[in-house]
């Protein structure tokens, strides 16, 4: 039974169309042009309970209008969302007890105030009980290292110490799914570590639900089991994240280190491409499933002088960029 | 019941974070509580200069006009105390988006609103209201009887909501709008008619500050009758008036609440 159900969902906003300047600003005040922009386009999946799913996507592709839709703050222009086999619009307050949102950048913490006066009023307003309230910020103040920082005027903490308190805020009434938009964004690596384990550590012990989206793939690879993947409102991609790195992971270089400067007339393998070709360094790209890598760097070596070469490993990042550049609407076009 | 009791304590909880906000910053604390009543001893100083150069105007002596004028302070000063953030509903939290952390919250957004800042600037006004209305009432021998005292209570109450009905309903527009402040001002200043007898006024007037924008019924009437001067039923009127105007500010509430479901930041 899943815990998340998005079926067909659809989202429009109606923009006044403004041409430029001021004469532009009064014709849309008096005569209107309204366009529509779909923002989210009969997008369709579902989570189960546990599952850490990264929903990733380029900027405007439609991931914080699908959050907004899910924690109801927004209502769907079409289709249905089901949390916890609730609407979360129209059910907004109960949908509310049970999840937790980060909003990357902006702070649910009372700036001026100490953490824990902050982490008080929160657990009241979610009625944490206070015996549990107290285990809970044990616990947290433990795997987040809190203990100096509950003392601590939220305005005085540094990026990093502001986005832990505002994990072990959004965390302590125990939410059975939880919503974070870019919690490492900005974040050295030892705090981007620490948050990682507790997101763990949290969906392992609770089988908290987690939706993640980021920019960060660091974040994925060490979280997501599962990827979706948006663009232009649309569902692109939604799988584990090893079947991406196969299926892109289609084509893989070889960097070479020749000796001496001349290359000219090499003849490569079937499958085979140069895509760089300097003084002391070829680079060749080849496709796994026609050729190898042995079989490349034999035949290069035969005919360069070849002191030194390495194969990348196909990385993420580089496949994210190939789907964003469009090559797997190609491919699911086909 | 149960509920109730839950919002009471949480408004309570709100209030403490509040004041301990203020604490941090205290001379700031202290002079936006003064700042209203130096405001409002400039504003009086005007009517007592004035009334000093005229015996009675249209037939209410000096006492009896800030009898009004401190009846109308106090139902602002509740206004002011407990509901100023609807003032900054657009620029605060609509714009800057942090509107969306009311709404994944487990309780009402507009209490969320209200609670998330008593303004401290309102105890000066409220203080100045009270001083004005007990020294109305021993320098025209109002008897402090019980009845006078609860009818009293019920006018600042009532009037009270009638100034953040009237609000409610100008700052929803924060919705729709990108600010929506001048609007609130236009509709908010009027009050000024209402420190001073309505029948000074011509007509239209008179009857704008009764039935259009009713902050008339916050201090001119409830004074009369205070002062025994026959206004009929029109004494009461601010209780359904100021249920009226609530009940329809909060439908209007969730009228923009539900536009903003559609439409976002």
């Amino acid at each position: 039974m899943p815990i998340i159900e998005v079926d067909d969902l659809s989202k429009v906003f109606r923009l006044n169309q403004k041409e430029p300047g001021l004469r532009g600003a009064f014709k849309a005040l008096f005569k209107p042009n309204y366009t529509d922009k779909v923002a989210v386009d009969h997008l369709s999946f579902s989570v189960d309970p546990g599952e850490i799913v990264g929903y990733i996507g380029v900027n405007g592709a439609g991931k914080s209008t699908t959050i907004k839709m899910l924690t109801g703050i927004l209502a769907p222009s079409g289709g249905a969302v089901r949390v916890l086999g609730r609407d979360p619009h129209s059910q907004r307050v109960a949908n509310a007890r049970d999840i937790g949102v980060v909003f990357g950048q902006r702070t649910q913490l009372w700036w001026d105030l100490a953490l824990i006066e902050s982490l008080n009023l929160i657990a009241k307003i979610y009625e944490v009980e206070p015996a549990r309230y107290k285990q809970l910020l044990d616990q947290f103040s433990e795997t987040l290292e809190l203990d100096e920082l509950l003392k601590v005027p939220v305005r005085q903490m540094s990026l990093g110490q502001k986005m832990r308190a505002e994990l072990a805020a959004t965390l302590i009434h125990e939410p059975k799914v939880v919503y974070l938009d870019e919690p490492t964004i900005g974040l050295d690596v030892m705090v981007k570590e620490r948050i990682r384990e507790f997101i763990k550590q949290q969906n392992r012990e609770k089988q908290t639900t987690v939706i993640l989206t980021t920019h960060d793939l660091g974040d994925i690879e060490e979280l997501c089991q599962r990827v979706i993947i948006i663009d232009a409102g649309k569902v692109i991609y939604d799988g584990p994240i090893s079947t991406i790195k196969d299926r892109f992971g289609k084509y893989r270089t070889i960097t070479f280190e020749t000796g001496s400067a001349s290359t000219a007339g090499l003849a490569l393998p079937d499958g085979t491409e140069l895509v760089a070709n300097e003084p002391r360094k070829l680079v060749v790209r080849f496709d796994r499933t026609r050729t190898t890598a042995s079989q490349v760097a034999g035949a290069l070596m035969e005919q360069a002088d070849v002191v030194d070469f390495s194969l990348a490993e196909p990385d993420l990042e580089s496949i994210i960029k190939q789907i964003y550049s469009g090559a797997l609407r190609e491919e699911v076009a086909v | 019941m149960r509920k109730l009791k839950r919002y009471a304590s949480l408004y309570w909880l709100f209030l403490l974070q509040r004041f301990k906000v203020l604490m941090e910053y205290r001379v700031n604390f202290l002079i936006g509580a003064s700042s209203t009543i130096f405001i409002q001893a400039a504003s009086l100083m005007t009517v007592w200069v004035v009334m000093g150069q005229v015996p009675s105007l249209n037939g209410w002596t000096i006492d009896e006009i800030f009898m009004i004028y401190g009846l109308l302070t106090l139902a602002k000063s509740i206004n002011h105390m407990f509901a100023d953030n609807l003032w900054t509903l657009g620029h605060e939290y609509i714009r800057p988006g942090g509107f969306d952390r009311f709404l994944v919250r487990p309780i009402n957004p507009l209490f969320h609103l209200l609670a998330d800042r008593f303004c401290h600037d309102g105890i000066g006004n409220f203080l100045v209201g009270l001083v004005l209305v007990m020294r109305g009432f021993e320098n025209l021998s109002i008897p402090w009887s019980l009845g006078n005292i609860a009818y009293l209570v019920l006018a600042v109450l009532a009037g009270g909501s009638i100034f953040i009905a009237l609000n409610l309903i100008t700052c929803v527009t924060s919705f729709w709008i990108m600010n929506s402040v001048p609007v609130t001002l236009a509709v908010f200043q009027t009050h000024e008619f209402t420190k001073y007898p309505l029948n000074i006024y011509g007509k239209m007037i008179g009857v704008a500050m009764t039935w259009l924008i009713p902050y008339g019924l916050a201090s001119y009437y409830p004074a009369s009758y205070l002062l025994g001067r026959d206004v009929g039923y029109m004494a009461w009127a601010m209780v359904p008036v100021a249920a009226v105007l609530l009940a329809a500010g909060y439908r209007f509430w969730l009228f923009g609440l539900k536009h903003y479901g559609g439409t976002g930041s």
